[in-house]
């Protein structure tokens, strides 16, 4: 706990609505978390035995980095590895902390952390530089013991409380595997951009989160009362009674997840001229299922099969665990289907199997489809999960990344060689199941007449297109502003995939995060899309847009906005145009207009830490 | 005991590859090997590479080297030819 109790408040950026207030947890560098367990005291040699396994262990991989070091670049270079194979000898620091193990009753790396932690304190105070910088020598060795110490005690997650808020300086999406999701509320973190995994993750599972928050962290401890506010943007430290009773009604609803608009469900999403727009929902987590029901998703339009791999550290879900998901989805969403995302690991989903920190330029490398027919064992148990569960209602297979119509043969070629080795109980093959093509690379638009040809569906993930079309890193907070969405080379490219797949007689559904904003929904139908899928959370809101408009008008705005020449015109034109149609409270989403960086004279401001009141 | 005064010499001072050559020489000796900054009453242990790194040691500065126990004589010798030979890094 910090000492004092005064409120105080930090801005952010906020990326997923809801209030949410509950104690800090902060997790490490490496998005761990280290706590303090009691040992029995019949245990505590052992844990000093654990430790000084790890030490051991630590020492010897020095040892041989610094020999492959001599060999590739001489001996010379190979001090700064003696340095830290000296910490690991040094007497004084592994005294104090086999000291703690003994004294405290402590876990190792509790007490690794805590003496460590504190020899860092005393480097960071020095007058000199080059001594003050030595401190990355000694967290470069702490990281290896608890790397070292790591696997025989995962964080335990049974002793937490409840209502755990988040708080680390970066948060990697395959993090979230590990979480008790039960327990966590919501996130608060010093990094981040509203359309990284870690953001999109967030919003999926509906936790109130808060990013580029500057200066926090160290004021934060452990056990901390924090609020995060994702609405507004902001987090506080200790709120004061009044401000939770100011807040009291929108915490009782972030609670509830749905918003009150789901009860609309039975109303079917169909505008006023009587085109019906099918409104599917995007999820992660296999119980997120349940969600998508609630809000009256017509299907699963995007099922990221990711975290079906992240929460397998250690190696590939075999085929019966994932046929078993794929089974519940299609029970569960049954007559609707549910459309299935080969593995998209590589870019920003890193994961440990595919080493994707290797490749200097993650997202331009081996990911997706590239991925998936460079590792064919796995790619073909994903596929014959699928096509087993399909038995079990409507599945239909996605590949992602797809730039070449090669890609698409050679999956296709295999996913065929697949269903044939295939036995159901019966005895008979399982039906052909539907395979679509993600468009998300700019190749794949511009030939989308060849690739259309090879599927029988298409879906548009808006993030990685833009993100492709405008060269723009989303996660870099220096040119995260122009990320935009409303880009007029985005529009075009929108407009020109709707209407080759019409052409073709394709389905074509949007699949990114700007379905979930009813400004870009209006814009999509007047281009000609009747499928959007989106978090589950915003389709009754969308489907309360869809009610209000007609394709006609929505036609007439696209037909307009694609004349104008930057994202702001195009952002203000849609906002003027759109409120006047719409009859609803689109405040928030307008916000999120103009923070995405549509609107240059509203440029958003690099988090500020204001510390208030 | 033996006492030491010593300028540390050579361009980069106690850096890190220095540092480890003394604690690695100091590591051979039975004896107690400490270091101070002249005029300081705090002594760091010369066989912890936290401790001397703490030192912060750049040219110029003045240590006091105290040596303790069965080899301290030969220990002497070394420490003192250690920092006299510039940690054999400027010929």
């Amino acid at each position: 706990m910090n000492g004092t109790t005064a409120e105080m408040v930090f801005h952010g950026n906020g990326i997923s609505h809801g209030v949410a207030l509950g104690s800090a947890l902060k997790l490490d560098s490496y998005n761990r978390v280290i706590l303090k367990t009691l040992l029995d005291d019949n245990l505590v040699e052992d844990e000093v035995s654990r430790f000084q396994l790890a030490i051991r262990t630590s020492k010897e991989q020095l040892e041989g980095l610094k020999q492959q070091l001599a060999e590739k670049v001489g001996a010379e270079h190979g001090f700064i590895l003696d340095v830290h194979i000296l910490m690991l000898e040094d007497d004084s620091l592994m005294d104090h902390i086999i000291a703690i193990i003994r004294g405290q009753h402590a876990n190792a790396e509790w007490a690794v952390r805590q003496a460590t932690d504190r020899i860092m304190e005393a480097y960071k105070s020095l007058d000199d530089e080059y001594f003050r910088e030595r401190v990355s020598d000694i967290e470069n060795v702490v990281e290896r013991i608890l790397l070292n110490l790591r696997g025989d005690h995962p964080v335990p997650w049974a002793p937490l409380p409840q209502d755990l808020i988040v708080v680390a300086h970066d948060f990697n999406p395959s993090a979230f595997a590990t979480m008790d999701l039960q327990k966590v509320r919501a996130l608060a973190l010093e990094s981040g951009g509203r359309t990284s995994h870690t953001a999109i993750i967030a919003r999926s599972l509906r936790l109130p989160a808060v990013m580029e928050i500057k200066g926090f962290l160290p004021l934060v401890a452990t056990g901390d009362t924090l609020l995060v506010n994702g609405d507004e943007g902001e987090l506080v430290l200790n709120p004061s009674e009044e401000r939770l009773k100011r807040l009291g009604p929108r915490l009782e609803q972030s609670k509830l997840g749905v918003p009150e608009l789901a009860a609309s469900q039975d109303s079917a999403a169909v505008t006023e001229d009587g085109v019906h727009i099918s409104l599917q929902a995007n999820t992660e987590m296999p119980h997120e299922v349940m969600a998508a029901k609630r809000c009256g998703a017509e299907g699963i339009g995007l099922f990221r099969s990711e975290f079906l791999f992240f929460a397998h550290p250690q190696g590939f879900p075999s085929m019966g665990e994932q046929l078993e998901t794929y089974q519940m989805l299609a029970r569960e969403m049954f007559p609707y289907p549910v459309a299935i995302r080969t593995l998209d690991a590589g870019g920003d989903k890193t994961w440990a199997r595919t080493a994707p920190s290797l490749e200097p330029n993650p997202s331009m490398g081996l990911r997706g489809i590239r991925l998936s027919l460079r590792t064919k064992q796995h790619f073909s148990a994903q596929i014959e999960a699928i096509l087993r569960a399909s038995a079990s209602g409507k599945l239909e297979i996605v590949l992602p990344m797809v730039s070449t119509v090669e890609e698409l043969w050679e999956a296709k070629k295999l996913i065929e060689e697949v269903r044939l080795s295939i036995r159901l109980e019966g005895g008979q093959v399982p039906a052909p199941v539907p395979v679509g093509a993600m468009i998300e690379v700019p190749a794949a638009v511009l030939t989308l007449d060849r690739l259309a040809r090879e599927v029988d569906f298409l879906c548009v993930g808006t993030n990685d297109l833009i993100q492709y079309l405008l060269a723009v890193d989303r996660d870099n907070p220096h040119v995260a502003h122009l990320f935009q969405p409303l880009h007029p080379s985005i529009l075009q490219c929108l407009r020109r995939i709707a209407e080759t797949a019409t052409n073709l007689k394709k389905p074509v559904r949007i699949c990114g995060e700007m379905s979930c904003n009813p400004f870009f929904a209006v814009l999509f139908l007047g281009m000609g899309y009747d499928q959007l899928s989106m978090n589950p959370r915003f389709i009754p809101e969308t489907r309360q847009v869809v009610r209000s408009v007609t394709v006609r008008a929505a036609r007439k705005i696209v037909d307009e906005a694609v004349t104008f020449t930057t994202a702001a015109e195009i952002a203000e034109f849609l906002i003027a145009e759109v409120s006047r149609l719409v009859k609803l409270d689109l405040s928030s989403f307008e916000k999120e207009l103009r923070s995405s960086g549509a609107i240059s004279g509203d440029t958003p401001t690099p988090g500020s830490s204001a510390l208030a009141e | 005991m033996i006492q030491l005064s010593i300028v540390v010499e050579n361009r980069l001072g106690l850096h890190a590859r220095a540092a480890a050559k003394l604690v690695q020489l100091a590591s051979r000796y039975g004896s107690d090997i400490y270091l101070a900054r002249e005029g300081y009453q705090q002594a760091i242990n010369a066989k912890s590479i936290l401790g001397v790194l703490m030192l912060a040691a750049s040219k110029g500065t003045h240590l006091v080297v105290s040596i303790s126990g069965p080899d301290e004589v030969d220990a002497g010798e070394a420490v003192g030819g250690l920092f006299a030979a510039k940690f054999g890094e400027e010929s």
